[in-house]
């Protein structure tokens, strides 16, 4: 049945616009057996005192919101971006700043990074959207490399060795705080935040803002015809990409207590690339799942040899020839299928 | 079936579509050169003329694909020269393609659901996609309409040839337009579908106008009350069908290039 398999991979997770009925779609079902496996690690973490595993589960999270911000534009949109470091890194600067010059507010330095994403993005959209295709990527990726090269050069800024001594800060919700200097805490929020983006983002990709995205990547030469101005939508999507990238990236010194340009290069960016492609493009949780694993890959391979990133390499390879969906596609067009099997053999 | 043989579109309804003088250079190849006429309201106007005549590049003149460098295009007499394509399609002027140009990875109700999107306020782009409700119920008409219903989970792309031909033109009709510009809807048809295909675009006349470009003119001579002629670009000849089935010109352009 070569037409049944090509419909349950083309668009395994999402719900068919047909299906009307509020049935939760598998994707979430995924979403929600991989939060309780993010809940049970925290606590088995913290049961064991394991402080270590947690602060890098939640540089995996950070790294996932990044992830999730390329997600949108290449799984949705179909817009390859070589140069999300940019607004991660721009996050996390701005954040660094606000925490140890400000104030050492954790609203404020998330509300300042938004802002900066939001404008550095609307300024990148606007010049990369001139162009399609392979040269959108290009010029992405010089945005980022001139933004890298600007912070790296920048003394004010800390130059090649970044910005040190970021204070570790109290979270208040109401009548309660956290501190970002316990991990299981500082993990829970971040655990939090990714549940957040991911229901937000989830929303809105299946809302019609995010279908027309779907048009758009499926046939953009159609979408003007049917009153659409595809260019809005395209620039739309980038900016909320790098508010995305630019909120994951306010995190980073929180967590870290530093940030250097490293952030912005190249490798960070593609790196997020990689993550979604071998988690799953266009279904959001890819991105998390991806993070997660190539992150503990690179602790664990990291730990033997200092040459990870062949081994990163390697699995980046296989994913592509053997999963192009990603590991989450693969497993959403298996459950997919069976669901039908068993549809048709009662 | 409005139209009434005897009044012909120029001697009829308004003009809804004019076109005035409308010219375009490909690198100095003139593809159309001043080319006008009106497209009454509620009538159908067909183009003809042989391969390279310039009737696909007139289409993309009038819809906005291309720009044209001379001339003007007029909408219920506003002019919409030069206007990007989604703005027309605001203005009330829709188009299908002679090669099918559809979501192809997209269920075939999806690909309805997205061309009556325009039906709705703008902010139900950000609401459930339940929510909109007219975009939904239109859809859900034009696969009744055009015999798809069956199909509206299937991929656009795992249609057969004819169904996609038929949804290129539910598609371009979702938003409801006033003008539908059609190229070639019967492209690739077998005959029987042909037959039903100028029956629908019978039944599309009188609260829409219609622009047709047609290869079949069995199809063309039955359907239309008007006909334009072009010929290397040029208007050679328009007139109601008998006319310009008649003319030595449009006989000498037309059958001398065969």
């Amino acid at each position: 049945m070569p037409e049944a398999t090509l419909r349950t991979v083309s668009d395994p997770g999402r719900a068919g616009p047909a299906s009307r009925s509020s049935r939760l779609a598998p994707v979430h079902w995924l979403a929600l057996i991989f939060l309780a496996a993010a809940l049970g690690f925290a606590a088995v973490a913290w049961a064991t005192g394991n402080g270590f595993y947690l602060r890098l589960a939640t540089e995996a999270l950070i790294f996932a919101g990044l992830a999730m911000s390329v997600d949108l534009l290449l799984g949705y949109t179909g817009l390859l971006s070589l140069g999300q470091a940019l607004y991660f890194g721009l996050g996390a600067y701005v954040s660094a700043l606000v925490l140890r010059d400000v104030a050492p507010s954790f609203w404020l330095a998330m509300a300042a990074a938004l802002l900066a994403g939001g404008v550095a993005g609307l300024i990148g959209g606007v010049i990369a959207n001139r162009v399609k295709g392979v040269y959108f990527a290009l010029i992405t990726f010089g945005l980022a490399q001139v933004a890298a090269k600007t912070v790296y050069n920048t003394r004010a800024l800390g130059a090649s060795d970044g910005l040190i001594g970021i204070p570790q800060i109290q979270v208040g919700f109401g009548p309660f705080s956290l501190d970002t200097a316990d991990p299981l805490s500082f993990f829970l929020l971040v655990l939090g935040l990714t549940v957040v983006a991911y229901a937000g983002l989830s929303y809105l990709m299946d809302a019609p803002f995010g279908r027309t995205l779907a048009a758009i990547r499926a046939n953009e030469k159609r979408v003007p015809f049917l009153g659409f101005n595809a260019w809005r939508y395209k620039l739309a999507v980038y900016v909320l990409a790098a508010c995305v990238a630019a909120l994951a990236g306010a995190l980073y010194p929180m967590l870290r207590g530093f940030v250097s340009p490293e952030l912005m290069f190249f490798e960070t960016s593609g790196n997020a690339v990689i993550t979604v492609i071998v988690g799953g493009v266009g279904t959001l949780v890819g991105p998390v799942v991806g993070s997660l694993l190539l992150t503990a890959l690179r602790s664990v391979v990291g730990s033997w040899t200092e040459h990870h990133l062949i081994v990163v390499g390697v699995i980046f390879m296989l994913s592509v020839i053997f999963l192009r969906k990603g590991l989450v596609g693969a497993l959403l067009a298996r459950l997919s299928r069976r669901g039908e099997q068993g549809r048709a053999t009662p | 079936m409005t139209a009434s043989p005897l009044r012909t579109a120029t001697a009829g309804g308004a003009c809804a579509l004019g076109v005035r003088d409308l010219s375009v250079n490909f690198g100095g190849l003139q593809a159309v050169a001043g080319v006008g006429f009106d497209a009454a309201a509620g009538r159908i106007t067909s183009v003809i003329g042989p391969n390279g005549a310039g009737k696909s590049t007139l289409f993309n003149l009038i819809s906005g694909a291309i720009r044209p460098t001379g001339g003007r295009v007029t909408l219920d007499g506003a002019d919409v020269t030069g206007r990007s394509p989604d703005r027309l399609l605001a203005a009330g002027l829709a188009r299908s393609f002679q090669i099918t140009n559809l979501f192809f990875e997209l269920p075939v109700l999806e690909n309805l659901r997205i061309a009556a999107q325009v039906l709705e306020r703008p902010w139900h782009a950000l609401r459930p996609v339940g929510h909109s409700r007219r975009a939904l119920a239109k859809a859900d008409a034009l696969l009744e309409r055009f015999g798809l219903s069956a199909k509206a989970r299937e991929l656009a792309g795992n249609l057969s040839h004819g169904e996609q031909r038929r949804l290129e033109i539910a598609v371009a009709l979702a938003a409801e337009p006033r003008v539908l510009l059609l190229d070639e809807p019967t492209q690739g048809m077998s005959h029987g579908d042909t037959a039903d295909t100028g029956a629908l675009i019978r039944s599309l006349a009188g609260d829409l106008t219609v622009l047709l470009i047609e290869h079949d003119i069995g199809l063309v001579m039955s359907l239309s009350d008007h006909v334009v002629v072009m010929a290397q670009g040029r208007k050679i000849a328009e007139g109601p069908p008998a006319v310009v089935r008649a003319d030595p010109a449009v006989q000498a352009a037309y059958f001398g290039h065969r």
